[in-house]
C-alpha cells in the first residue's frame, strides 16, 4: 500500500519558522531521510502563519492567532489539502499528516495556548513558552474538512517546537508510525 | 535562546523533484546538503480546482521570502507544468524568481 505523507511546511523549509525558531538550515533531512527508507511519497502542506504574519513573526499563542480571519484563512488553505488527502484515501493510499508539537498552528497533540502571552515579545520562547495539550489551528481546520475520512488519517506530531526537543525520540516515534503503529486521528 | 540557523534561502521545485521516479536522483537531499529550503509544488496531474489554491499558496508563501529579503529560486524544470503554472501565477502577481544558477 502506497504511504502519503503531508509535511508541515517547515520540516521541507525551516526558512518559515517563527523568528528564531529554525533548528536547520533548510530541509529537515533526518525526517526526509526516514519518509525514503519508507518508500513515502511526500506532499507539503502550506504554511498558514508564513503567509499570514510574514518572516519576520514572533513565538505567538493560539489566542493570538484564534480570530475569524486567521481561521478563514486555515479553512482556505485546507480546503485543497483534505481535497488531496481524499483523493490519495479514494486511490486506496494510507495518509498520515505530520504535524508540528507545540506549535500553535500545526500542533497535533500539543499546541500553544495562554490567556496572558502576548504584548511585547520581551521573552525567549524557551523560557517559558505556554505549550498545553491540544491541536493548532490549521490542524483542526484540516481534521475538520476531513470528516467522514479521518479515521482514515493518521495524524503526528513532531515536537521541533517544544524546548525539551528529543530528535531521536520524535523520529522513533514516527519511524513507528511509518511502520505501521497506531495514532489515527479518531 | 537556542540559535536560528536558517539558511535564509529557498528553492521552489516540482512535485516530481520531491517524488522522483525510482532511479533518479534524490534533488531534495541535494539541495538539503547545499542548505537550501524547500517550497513544494502540488502535482501536475492534480486536477485545476485542487492546484490552483496549492499554487495560490506557494505563490503567497515565496512574496513573504521575497518581502523578507530572503533569496528564492527556482529549480529549472522548463518542461513541468506544475513549474509552469507556478511562474505564471507569480507573474500574475507582480513577481519573478530566477532560476538556481
Amino acid at each position: 500500500m502506497r504511504t502519503v505523507c503531508y509535511l508541515a511546511h517547515c520540516l521541507l523549509n525551516a526558512n518559515a519558522k517563527v523568528d528564531e525558531g529554525a533548528r536547520c538550515q533548510g530541509v529537515h533531512s533526518p525526517v526526509l531521510a526516514l519518509l525514503r527508507d519508507h518508500g513515502c511519497t511526500i506532499r507539503q502542506m502550506p504554511c498558514p502563519e508564513l503567509a499570514f504574519g510574514g518572516t519576520r513573526r514572533f513565538w505567538a499563542v493560539r489566542e493570538q492567532y484564534d480570530t475569524p480571519a486567521y481561521r478563514a484563512h486555515c479553512r482556505r488553505l485546507a480546503e485543497p489539502v483534505a481535497a488531496q488527502m481524499r483523493a490519495d484515501l479514494a486511490a486506496g493510499a494510507r495518509v498520515i499528516v505530520i504535524g508540528i508539537d507545540g506549535s500553535p498552528s500545526m500542533g497535533v497533540e500539543l499546541t500553544a495556548a495562554s490567556d496572558e502571552w502576548g504584548g511585547r515579545p520581551d521573552k525567549p520562547r524557551d523560557e517559558d513558552y505556554p505549550v498545553t495539550l491540544g491541536a493548532g489551528l490549521f490542524t483542526e481546520a484540516l481534521l475538520d474538512l476531513l470528516s467522514g475520512v479521518v479515521l482514515g488519517v493518521r495524524v503526528v506530531g513532531i515536537g521541533q517546537d517544544l524546548f525539551d526537543y528529543d530528535e531521536a525520540a520524535e523520529l522513533a516515534k514516527l519511524d513507528a508510525m511509518l511502520g505501521g503503529a497506531a495514532g489515527d486521528a479518531g | 535562546m537556542r540559535g536560528d540557523v536558517r539558511s535564509r534561502r529557498v528553492v521552489v521545485v516540482p512535485d516530481v523533484v520531491v517524488n522522483p521516479p525510482d532511479g533518479a536522483s534524490d534533488r531534495p537531499s541535494d539541495v538539503a546538503l547545499c542548505g537550501w529550503g524547500v517550497v513544494a509544488l502540488p502535482p501536475s496531474d492534480l486536477p485545476a480546482d485542487i492546484a490552483q489554491p496549492l499554487v495560490t499558496a506557494a505563490v503567497d508563501q515565496v512574496i513573504a521570502f521575497l518581502d523578507g529579503g530572503y533569496e528564492v529560486a527556482l529549480l529549472p524544470c522548463a518542461d513541468d507544468p506544475g513549474m509552469h503554472r507556478f511562474v505564471a501565477a507569480l507573474a500574475a502577481s507582480g513577481r519573478t524568481v530566477a532560476d538556481l544558477a
